[in-house]
């Protein structure tokens, strides 16, 4: 999950936590703020009654009724008085909640018991308020919370995910960054621009990472590309030297076999040195991609040119293409060898009345070349270490120097090209090319 | 014509004079930057072979130099770093080609007499073999007149041993010729004995070619005395 969403859904749900909190508690806490301000006014409702007999006296409350009580509703019925005689001098003093059957209707009311003594009566007094009132109120200021909190909520959570997607863009850029690079010395060393000290510290220790590995590969590549240009020039002596023999006319022809086979050997010799200077070139970006050019072309190119080998070899090169790319920005030569190398080497490792196929075709919107053969195919083993510089496929064929398919890789690298390799022992070997998709 | 050979590996450049003088040329040696610069100065060469590796000396320069001089030599560039940089500067600079080391004499031959029939103009002249007629300039190989229908490859082939006719050429000299070096880490392709093979058989339809000639173990060779 991503880390804004992380963020973002834990704002959310400690807030819902709270939220939930706060309503459930709410009803509790606006009954305990209602009773309080119920009860002070029957407070101040029997200090008026008790007022008033003391002004009074009790006889215009009972006199007027012959029962020795009295009560009285307010229309709404919603609060009551009631003045009673009783018999015992037990003191009263106590604040209730009691149901009243009133039209056949329960109705909760709140209570304030108290005893007066008049005269020597002790006189019970009541006066009531209804609940119902309040617990609509209580409801509604639920009903009206949830709503605002839940706005409130929903609120703050976009401006969450807003306000943590622009901090967090920084760390967005730098994985970017890396992840468009393929090779170190692209990496842009341009300072990243936020105010986060924590991303500006992992930019510049990036950076300082990223320059420190730098001089290392290019000091790599310098070696090996000095060492190759040293080796040059004495074999090319020797190719000199030896090539001057061969032009003898009066020259014993074993010997002559001889010299070519010394000369076999030169070239060996010459071909690991390109080998290594080719890929340690292309890694150090000393090759052009200016051409642009049909793929297609170019693996028609190759079928022709390998056909007749193939045929000699009794084995049947076929190409079926579907689809074509125009493969822009690139190095053609370094893709017709890269091409040129899979195939051929394909053709060395079928035998006689195997097939070769070469085919394009867009595979998932993506443009993707196989090269498949019915060759001897590939252990597991060979698979891992297929692509790696001087891991021979097979140690007893001893076709090449094993390096062509790490050149391949090379190339592929630098073109942005995805390169597999599927194979199943005893059955065949497919190399599988993924071109970049078209942007 | 002459030749000056700019390179500071002596013995190399020593192998190289041997070789352009049986094939006569005239050679002069020149194994640092101030003597090439000096000889260029005085002499008038046709052509500089020109190693850019020289300790003491830019060899770039030496061609600014000898343009300075109003020099006709036309130069080949011989260096063992075979970036691209250097070439395009190189032939920017008005050498007239470029070769990578460890080149093979022979081919360094071809292009000598490349360069030359270029600047003195001259068209390349039919080469006869027995009833096969060899036309460089159309790149096509003609049977009495009718011409025989070989491929582009084949054809490279044909004419670069038909110009180093009663040299044996290796499979490894002739493959560097017509492919480069693509196949660099193939040394032991067959490719040139599969060309050669589908050569004679189309060769063959016509008239039989014993002038066509294996060389056990070497290579190829176009006999001469045909």
């Amino acid at each position: 999950m991503k880390l804004k969403l992380k963020l973002s859904l834990f704002n959310l749900l400690s807030k819902l936590v709270f939220a939930a909190l706060f309503l459930l508690l709410l009803p509790y806490i606006i009954e305990r703020i209602n009773l309080r301000q119920v009860d002070n006014d029957l407070i101040q409702k029997r200090e008026q009654v008790i007022s008033l007999i003391g002004n009074i006296g009790i006889e215009p409350f009972i006199a007027s009724d012959s029962s020795d009580a009295f009560g009285s509703y307010n229309i709404l019925k919603d609060e009551f008085i009631s003045l009673e005689k009783t018999d015992t001098d037990e003191e009263m003093n106590y604040i209730e909640v009691t149901p009243r059957f009133i039209e056949g209707e329960e109705i909760y009311y709140r209570v304030l018991n108290y005893s007066i003594k008049v005269d020597d009566h002790t006189y019970h007094l009541e006066v009531g308020k209804s609940l119902s009132s309040i617990q609509n109120t209580a409801r509604n200021i639920r009903n009206v919370m949830l709503i605002l909190l839940l706005f409130i909520i929903l609120i703050t959570f976009l401006t969450d995910i807003e306000y943590t997607h622009i901090t967090l863009k920084p760390l967005d850029k730098i994985t970017r960054k890396l992840k468009e690079i393929s090779d170190p010395a692209l990496f842009d060393m341009l300072p990243l621009r936020t105010t986060t000290s924590d991303f500006q510290r992992l930019d510049q220790t990036l950076r300082s990472l990223m320059t420190h590995i730098n001089v290392l590969f290019q000091k790599e590549k310098e070696i090996t590309i000095n060492i190759s240009h040293e080796l040059m020039t004495p074999v090319s002596v020797l190719r000199s030297k030896l090539e001057n023999i061969l032009l003898r006319e009066d020259l014993n022809p074993e010997i002559a076999a001889k010299i070519e086979e010394s000369l076999k050997t030169l070239h060996h010799l010459r071909s690991l040195v390109n080998s290594l200077l080719l890929i340690a070139r292309i890694e150090s970006h000393q090759y052009l991609r200016e051409d642009s050019f049909s793929i297609n072309e170019v693996l028609m190119e190759i079928t022709k040119e390998i056909r007749p080998i193939a045929e000699d070899a009794g084995v049947s090169l076929k190409q079926s293409l579907a689809d074509d790319y125009h493969l822009g920005k690139a190095n053609r030569s370094l893709i017709f060898s890269m091409f040129f190398n899979i195939v051929n080497n394909a053709v060395k490792n079928t035998s006689a009345g195997g097939e070769i196929i070469v085919n394009s075709i867009d595979q998932q919107n993506r443009f993707t070349v196989n090269i498949s053969d019915t060759g001897k195919g590939l252990t597991d083993n060979q698979k891992a270490t297929i692509f790696s510089r001087f891991k021979m496929r097979d140690q007893t064929s001893g076709d090449g120097t094993g390096i062509g398919l790490a050149i391949a890789k090379t190339i592929a690298d630098f073109h942005n090209i995805e390169i597999a390799v599927s194979s199943e022992a005893g059955k065949g070997t497919t190399f599988i090319f993924h071109f970049p998709r078209n942007s | 014509m002459n030749i000056l050979i700019v390179e500071d590996e002596k013995s190399l450049a020593t192998e190289m004079a041997e070789f352009l003088k049986s094939e006569n040329f005239l050679c002069d040696l020149a194994y640092t930057g101030r003597e090439a610069s000096e000889k260029i100065a005085i002499n008038l060469y046709d052509f500089v072979l020109l190693d850019l590796g020289l300790p003491d000396y830019n060899g770039l320069d030496l061609i600014k130099e000898a343009r300075m001089h109003n020099s006709e030599a036309s130069f080949i560039i011989i260096t063992a770093r075979g970036s691209v940089e250097e070439k395009v500067i190189g032939l920017d600079l008005g050498a007239d080609d470029y070769l990578a080391k460890p080149f093979a004499l022979i081919e360094l031959l071809s292009r000598i007499n490349a360069v030359a029939r270029r600047k003195f103009n001259v068209s390349n002249p039919d080469i006869i073999i027995d009833n096969f007629t060899i036309q460089i300039q159309s790149r096509k190989i003609l049977f009495l007149g009718k011409e025989v229908d070989i491929t582009k490859k084949e054809y490279d082939l044909i004419q670069y041993l038909v110009i180093n006719q009663g040299k044996v050429l290796t499979r490894h000299q002739l493959y560097e010729h017509i492919w480069g070096n693509i196949l660099d880490d193939q040394y032991d392709s067959n490719f040139i004995d599969v060309h050669i093979k589908n050569l004679r058989k189309k060769l063959n339809a016509y008239a039989p070619t014993p002038w066509l000639e294996t060389v056990r173990g070497v290579g190829y060779r176009i006999s001469t005395g045909h």
